[in-house]
């Protein structure tokens, strides 16, 4: 059957789940109706919507600066017209997966800085969590409001070739890209004209009103209008953009270090005519960074005796500090058994099975199959310091094996997993290109709230599976439909 | 996207804001006062017989070494080159813009998303290698009002954008404290020319250039009908109240600013720089040409320059240091 140019041209990965193209060799229901759109569209017209896309980021500034020779050179995060579409059901699925997810996280987070009951009753080992370089002693026995630990999340999944989700990982330390799933959504009610309301796409705007109705909530002062402010590391951090849209979106003070002082156990916000006393920090710089003098004494992006305010119960901090004992890729594996051990259910989201090098046994069925395995650092980000197997020279295999067996503890290992494929708007064609999906979870003491969408990421690549905006990825709209 | 329904801090504004708007400011400001002085000077340049000479205006708007201003005093077009896109000098307008830029994007939530994607455009306008390339090449004069116009834009957006709050004080006393230092090193410059050349004095265009590239030159025929006088120029362009680059004008509107500042403001801190800003503004409207000539010109135009960098130095210690 005749389905559109744009359809007919496009040839789907083998053995890899495609969001748009059905068994059947038909378009699947839900992406029919984009489709059939971008079909009444020459290649002139999606052309010039890609010009529009690129012209509206760059005077809208959103960009990150690449420094070059002492010269900044302002790019643009790669971004594809056609949208990533997820159903109401698959939704549906994916969001009682990561509530019961993260649920159990924040259960382990509590436990882990009080009683850790989880350790003393076997279940995780206690090796992985002390070896774990996010977990901190400062945090112990810190009583945090409301015993919510993870008030941001944004857990990468990605779906296997039968189209099964999987956690990839657990980012529950300052995520980041939300401003993306919203400026991208902005981006698209400009290309595609009509198109969002026909499809009965959800909107995400209510993500800015949920996150500032959380942060007001933690107010340790019972008062009407309580300070709560963004803790930047400044101009120069490369998620700067997000960080301004957030406080503009919000209408909050977007701080940095520089601008906040402790006195007496409370934060301050230096204004012009004196301190401020400051409730609530959302903070976008890292653990190791917030206080010198009790974390990393040469920061500059911190404010000194901020961990002493907060030990106080004088300020709220968001996330909370230390989150990154279980993000950590080696505690990762034990994320199942979690929700069984602290909610008595059978997790909704599955794991990628996941080996650990530090374990003797695994690491030796691990460098015998270097070929079909993705090898990871356990606290690396960004898609830096990994090893894809099945790409990689002997030598560049046999380099990395000497590194893990440095400290074997550090690296995971797991097998080459098929990120699912969707269409890319490419040079006048459609082509299928790797995607993950970035929800972002709000918990606050209501629960857990999780806008339908996210962000899409892709592998701009022709047949890359790495997603990181750091190594060729890009970004989609993210549509879940009513 | 930008309607935040929560605005209304009722808070205080960040020192480290404050320092940014103004600053932000001034650099605008001072981009738009060079604009102008670079056309009007490329046009007369276009229309002399003698060598035209670059160099007050290099004096007046850039850091550059002696052997630096002289070898450019004379080629037109390396000094537009230098003062616009120049990246090694600091205070050529592709760098004072980076530092405007650099200030909005720090304090991208205490200006509208209007001014600041205004902002953005005029730098990506002045980074455009194709400007550069224009610059060189074609009509510069078409080039300077392409850019000329990016600054009238941005007076327009923060016009009709921008909160009547804390916030647009600061950026008004640093926009008019930087037009107030321009006119009066123009006119410092520009008299100071007149010692070593007695003949200026009498030279009509001399005066008429003036007067256009500070956009008096119209105001200047309606007021005086006897056509170009030295001592006329000086009037308007220190005591003319009407006249919105004059002297007199900028230290009234940095007053009334200011004033502003008070419901916000440390009271101490606040009697300290009214006083002092209530003491320049007197100075000023209680001269006349006559008493100026008295004193001598570069005298007057260095004390009152001096209490503008004053005003300055206030600022920074009493509103934006803080510590």
């Amino acid at each position: 059957m005749q389905e559109s140019a744009y359809f007919d041209q496009y040839s789907p990965i083998n053995n890899v789940w495609d969001e748009m193209y059905g068994a059947d060799n038909h378009v699947r229901e839900h992406y029919r109706k984009v489709i059939d759109y971008i079909s009444n569209e020459s290649a002139d017209d999606l052309n010039k919507k890609e010009e529009l896309a690129k012209r509206l980021f760059m005077s809208q500034g959103i960009t990150f600066t690449v420094y070059n020779s002492g010269e900044g050179i302002e790019k643009i995060f790669p971004f594809d017209i056609i949208p990533r579409i997820i159903t109401a059901s698959e939704w549906a699925f994916v969001e009682k997966g990561i509530k019961q997810r993260l649920t159990a996280l924040n259960h382990f987070l509590k436990d882990i800085y009080h009683n850790q009951f989880i350790v003393k009753d076997g279940i995780v080992p206690i090796d992985i969590i002390y070896s774990c370089p996010h977990f901190l002693r400062e945090m112990y026995q810190l009583q945090v409001p409301y015993d919510i630990y993870i008030h941001i999340s944004g857990i990468d999944l990605i779906r296997d070739s039968d189209g099964t989700f999987y956690v990839l990982e657990d980012n529950l330390r300052t995520p980041s890209g939300v401003s993306y799933m919203l400026e991208n959504r902005e981006i698209t009610k400009r290309l595609f004209p009509d198109l969002l309301p026909q499809c009965g796409v959800r909107s995400v705007t209510e993500y800015p009103t949920i996150l500032y109705k959380n942060l007001l909530a933690l107010s340790p002062r019972q008062i009407a209008n309580p300070n709560i402010v963004l803790l930047s590391p400044g101009i120069y951090n490369s998620a700067y953009f997000e960080h301004t849209t957030l406080a503009r979106l919000m209408g909050v003070e977007l701080v940095e270090g520089r601008d906040l002082v402790v006195k007496d156990h409370k934060v301050y916000m230096k204004t012009t005519t004196g301190l401020q006393q400051v409730d609530v920090i959302y903070r976008r710089v890292d653990d190791e960074y917030l206080d010198p003098l009790v974390f990393n004494p040469s920061s500059m992006l911190g404010v000194a005796g901020i961990m002493g305010a907060y030990r106080k119960g004088n300020v709220a901090i968001v996330n909370a500090i230390g989150n990154g004992v279980a993000d950590d890729k080696a505690v990762y594996v034990y994320v199942p058994e979690m929700i069984r051990y602290y909610l008595n259910e059978e997790p909704i989201l599955k794991n990628v099975p996941t080996h650990q090098l530090g374990n003797r046994e695994e690491r030796e069925h691990v460098f015998k199959n270097m070929n079909n395995m993705v090898i990871k650092r356990t606290n690396g980000s960004g898609g830096y310091g990994m090893l894809m197997g099945h790409a990689a020279s002997d030598e560049e295999i046999s380099d990395y094996k000497k590194e893990i067996l440095k400290d074997p503890r550090n690296f995971i290992a797991q097998p080459t997993i098929s990120l699912s494929a969707a269409p890319c708007y490419m040079q006048g064609v459609l082509q299928p290109r790797r995607i993950d999906l970035r929800p972002y979870a709000l918990c606050g003491p209501d629960g857990i709230e999780i806008v339908p969408g996210g962000l899409t990421r892709v592998a701009l690549k022709e047949g890359s599976l790495v997603v990181n905006s750091s190594q060729g990825g890009g970004s989609k709209d993210t549509w879940v439909l009513a | 996207m930008n309607n935040s329904p929560f605005r209304g801090l009722g808070g205080n504004m960040l020192s480290r804001v404050a320092a940014s708007l103004y600053w932000l400011s001034r650099y605008v400001e001072r981009s738009d006062g060079m604009l102008r002085m670079l056309k009007i000077n490329y046009a007369s340049s276009q229309d002399t017989i003698q060598e035209f000479t670059w160099e007050p205006m290099v004096r007046i708007f850039a850091d550059s070494r002696e052997d630096e201003t002289e070898e450019l005093k004379n080629d037109s077009r390396a000094v537009l080159k230098y003062m616009i896109t120049g990246k090694n000098n600091s205070n050529s307008v592709l760098n004072i813009i980076t530092f405007a830029r650099e200030n909005a994007r720090s304090v991208q939530e205490h200006i509208t998303k209007d001014l600041w994607q205004c902002l953005n455009e005029y730098y990506h306008t002045v980074k455009d290698l194709k400007l550069d390339r224009a610059l060189q090449r074609e009509d510069p004069i078409s080039v300077l009002d392409v850019l000329i116009k990016q600054v009238m834009l941005y007076y327009g957006t923060v016009e009709i954008t921008m909160e009547r709050g804390e916030g647009r004080s600061f950026m008004n006393i640093g926009k008019y404290l930087e037009r107030a230092i321009q006119s009066v090193d123009i006119l410092d410059t520009k008299f100071g020319s007149i010692s070593d050349n007695p003949d200026l004095l009498t030279d009509t265009t001399y005066w008429k250039h003036l007067l256009l590239s500070l956009g008096g030159y119209e105001l200047y025929l309606k007021t005086y009908r006897e056509g170009f006088e030295a001592e006329n120029v000086l009037e308007q362009v220190v005591l003319n109240n009407d006249f919105p680059r004059s002297v007199i004008y900028s230290v009234n509107h940095i007053q009334r600013y200011f004033e502003r500042l008070k419901s916000n403001s440390n009271m101490e801190d606040f009697r300290e720089m009214s006083f002092q800003i209530g003491r320049l503004q007197s100075r000023i409207k209680y001269s006349s040409v006559r008493s100026i000539r008295t004193d001598g010109l570069h005298t007057f135009l260095t004390q009152i320059r001096s209490e503008l960098y004053g005003i300055g130095n206030a600022l920074n210690e009493h509103y934006f240091a803080n510590s």
